[in-house]
């Protein structure tokens, strides 16, 4: 290791913003002089709204001032805004609480909602035992009718409730396939062209994956998957696939062939999001616990957009992945309450981690030729300990040199977690963009963390002490029960449901792997087409771009309740 | 071949400063002054000259299992007495305090007997029985380990030990719980959690900036002891984590 010179500072510009008007090096500062929590126009906005509420309903709510420490609210020190990072845009802190922020929650709901159906299946069902013709012309019947359906709409029976399309206008159906042939015979509303949305080497090897097989790519309506839970999702699919394919083959609604469709479309064909979590935590499929890294690096499409940026593609992931797997599964299904985001924010705020992996990426550059803005297996390192303690000591060496010599970023970064999860990915990070392997960056992780407790002789929660020092023997070896891939791990891998600041990291460590190697997706070719739908509600190439849409509220979500309240 | 323990790697200033802290055999540097009384105050378990609350009978009067293991641990007075467990907390800054807070876990470990540690980032906490806490808790804060501006006793609301220090040179505290006076002296007017207290407690003066430069045991590059410059530290590190990735595939030899 060797500190290089790099003088971007990319986090420089937000730390000039958040504090104005002072040294952001200096070491001093002034406090108690703020007046609480009136120094934030949001929490002055909450404490207008809490009034009204109070008078509405009788029973007291937000009240800062009586309740938070006996007398002594928030606000002593000052209060800080925050840029998303590789946006520009300063936001409240509070907007980025996945509760006031509806971008958030509309990604959670965008992939919960979604499950991917093959159709092979039921066309060989449909030709073979049915003796029915299966053509483009066919299809796209077929499409029309399950677009109707899909949504809450009866194809089959008479005198049957539906659902009002203005409140499920997000539900729809598309199919792909790598037949491009074929997917030039279907109605272009209906397909999602790999050859354009893709970058061409992606999509030749996309198209290559998929091969001539038809997947259907689903999306049911926000507000049934928020009523019920993620494992609604293929069940209300597959019975809207069935009607479909009886009303569009004109079949018998009983007959025994049904049954072939219906478990296609249930089981066999069917490729879900998440796996469902064991009773311990007790969730069905397609909630965040079972995401596993690789298809969580799938379902972020910033690498389609960014091909020869896998630092931004990878930073994408973090800011992604921490939203979820620390706010909403960890934050809230796992926990509750609002600490939790505190600490996940400070991955994607303020271009801190942002600065970090680029050091990254100018070490690996400089001391191992390693063309980072030209992605391809061919110049990666060979990923031995040496060079991984090499890449990860350098890294996190200089990140903690960053927080020493700007105290106004340490300040931004108060808690330990904070810094130790950006610190930690960085290292991780450059570590597998540089090698192309995702174990190697998670064990770069690991030394990273252990670097960092010893250095300033803290690290993070409790926690940390048992997932982050017991990681280095769990990084690298793929025996079952002592490890595994990467791109298989998630959120309910052995001990990494504990702390905050870790998932969303991982998630971002295995996609830079692939990103890093100009590969087009990290798992599943399937779940990467999926969500290049350019028709969703949530834009996975930028999440925090939307992420700072969300916080300043020019995001428009779906889940449309305004047609069935009264009016306000 | 009895266990000699080496207390850290390190060539730096900073890795002695931690092994003088760690090794029991090192007597720590008295810097202050406090009373017993004034210690019970900070803490804010139980009312001065009030006896201890117990948690159980004393050892002596309750039956005790056939147990070869209590035939060998000696129990602590507080043990002995059947008090109950109560704590002390520390938020150490990050500019340069004596003591930190892995530092200050192992530190104890080494030190005392009959404790359980907590080691955060921005807090540690070390909990034992009340008699016990109260003579670790005066050694604590009587010695080098502490300094009165940038070392807080903080129960709860912690919030300070990376923030830049008061242009007083104290370390942010939401609840002020101890404050510089104009004649130099630190006192705290409320105790650990918050609580005011019914009269000040006088802590000392902050140790001067060369002390404390001298005396940290964090690595800090912008005045102090650059972590990279310590290639034994950093090297020993690398090893332990080379060492159990090696683990990981449970290699037979």
């Amino acid at each position: 290791m060797a500190k290089i010179e790099r003088t971007q500072k990319l986090f420089l510009q937000a730390l000039k913003e958040k504090f104005q008007g002072q040294d952001v090096q200096s070491e001093t500062a002034e406090y108690y002089k703020f007046n609480g929590y009136h120094q934030s126009p949001r929490k002055e906005e909450f404490v207008k709204a809490s009034r009204a509420v109070e008078m509405d309903r009788g029973i007291s709510m937000y009240n800062p001032v009586r309740c938070h420490l006996g007398g002594i609210p928030l606000g002593q020190r000052q209060l800080m805004t925050y840029e998303v990072s590789g946006t520009g845009v300063f936001v409240e802190g509070d907007d980025l609480h996945f509760v006031n922020n509806s971008a958030m929650q509309q990604m959670w709901d965008d992939i919960r909602r979604t499950v991917i159906v093959n159709m092979d299946l039921a066309h060989q069902t449909l030709q073979k035992r049915l003796g029915k013709e299966v053509t483009p012309e066919t299809i796209n019947e077929y499409l029309h009718v399950l677009n109707h359906a899909m949504p809450g709409a009866a194809v089959v029976q008479e005198h049957m409730v539906e659902t009002h399309p203005g409140l499920v206008d997000d539900c729809y159906v598309k199919v792909f396939t790598g037949d491009q042939e074929l997917a030039d015979d279907l109605e272009p509303q209906f397909v999602l062209d790999v050859e354009k949305l893709f970058p061409a080497k992606q999509a030749e090897a996309l198209s290559a994956a998929v091969g001539k097989s038809l997947w259907q790519a689903i999306h049911i309506p926000t507000t049934v998957s928020r009523t019920c839970d993620g494992g609604t999702t293929s069940r209300w699919s597959a019975m809207q696939i069935g009607m479909s394919f009886i009303a569009a083959y004109r079949m018998c609604a009983g007959e025994a062939a049904v049954a072939d469709l219906s478990y296609a479309a249930k089981h066999a064909g069917v490729i879900q999001m998440a796996s469902h979590l064991p009773a311990r935590r007790a969730r069905g499929p397609n909630e965040p616990g079972g995401i596993m890294f690789g298809v969580f690096s799938d379902i972020i499409q910033a690498n389609r957009k960014y091909p020869n940026d896998p630092a931004k593609a990878s930073l994408e992931v973090v800011g992604a992945g921490t939203m979820l797997f620390d706010q909403i599964w960890l934050g809230s299904y796992m926990s509750g309450g609002v600490g939790f985001t505190q600490y996940a924010t400070a991955a994607y705020t303020d271009n801190i981690l942002d600065e970090f992996t680029y050091y990254g990426m100018d070490y690996a550059k400089d001391k191992y030729k390693v063309d980072w803005k030209n992605p391809s297996p061919g110049d990666k390192v060979k990923p031995t300990q040496e060079i991984v303690n090499d890449l990860a000591t350098e890294v996190t060496l200089n990140a903690m040199e960053q927080y020493e010599q700007y105290p106004t970023m340490m300040e931004d970064h108060f808690g330990g977690s904070q810094r130790a999860g950006v610190i930690a990915a960085a290292s991780g990070l450059t570590t597998s963009i540089t090698t192309g392997n995702s174990n190697a960056g998670l064990n770069a992780w690991y030394l990273s963390m252990l670097l960092h407790k010893d250095g300033w002789s803290r690290l993070g929660f409790f926690g940390y002490d048992l997932q982050d020092q017991c990681g280095s023997a769990n990084s690298l070896s793929m025996v079952s029960d002592r490890g595994l891939m990467g791109e298989l791990r998630g959120p309910n891998y052995p001990n990494y449901a504990m702390n905050v600041g870790h998932q969303g990291e991982y998630a971002a460590i295995v996609g830079s792997s692939h990103y890093g190697r100009g590969d087009a997706f990290c798992y599943s070719p399937l779940v990467k087409v999926c969500f290049a739908d350019p028709s969703l509600k949530f834009d996975f190439a930028e999440p925090r771009r939307e992420f700072a849409k969300g916080a300043i509220r020019e995001f428009m979500p779906a889940g449309e309740r305004s047609l069935i309240i009264p009016a306000r | 071949m009895a266990y000699k323990p080496q207390y850290g790697p390190g060539t730096s200033k900073v890795a002695e400063n931690r092994r003088k802290q760690m090794n029991p055999s090192q007597k720590l540097e008295k810097m202050r002054d406090v009373t017993d009384e004034d210690i019970v105050l900070i803490l804010g378990h139980r009312a001065p000259g009030a006896a201890y609350p117990t948690a159980h009978p004393p050892l002596a009067e309750q039956q005790e299992p056939d147990c070869p293991i209590r035939k060998i641990v000696t129990p602590t007075d507080g043990a002995k007495a059947g008090d109950r467990v109560r704590y002390i907390q520390f938020a150490d800054s990050m500019f340069f305090a004596p003591c930190h807070p892995y530092q200050r876990t192992y530190t104890e470990c080494y030190r005392f007997r009959g404790i359980d540690p907590g080691t955060l980032s921005g807090r540690q906490i070390v909990e034992c029985r009340e008699r016990d806490l109260e003579k670790y808790s005066k050694e604590l804060v009587e010695t080098e380990l502490l300094d009165a501006a940038r070392t807080g006793i903080r129960g709860a609301t912690v919030h300070g030990h990376s923030l830049r220090l008061a242009e007083n040179g104290m370390m942010f505290d939401m609840l002020q719980r101890s404050v510089l006076g104009e004649d130099g002296i630190v006192r705290y007017v409320k105790n650990q959690i918050g609580e005011p207290l019914d009269r000040a407690v006088a802590i000392g003066k902050p140790l001067d900036e060369k002390w404390l430069k001298a005396h940290t045991t964090i690595f800090h590059s912008l005045g102090g002891t650059p972590y990279r410059d310590d290639a034994e530290y950093i090297e020993y590190v690398q090893r332990i984590h080379s060492l159990r990735t090696k683990y990981g595939f449970m290699p037979k030899e």
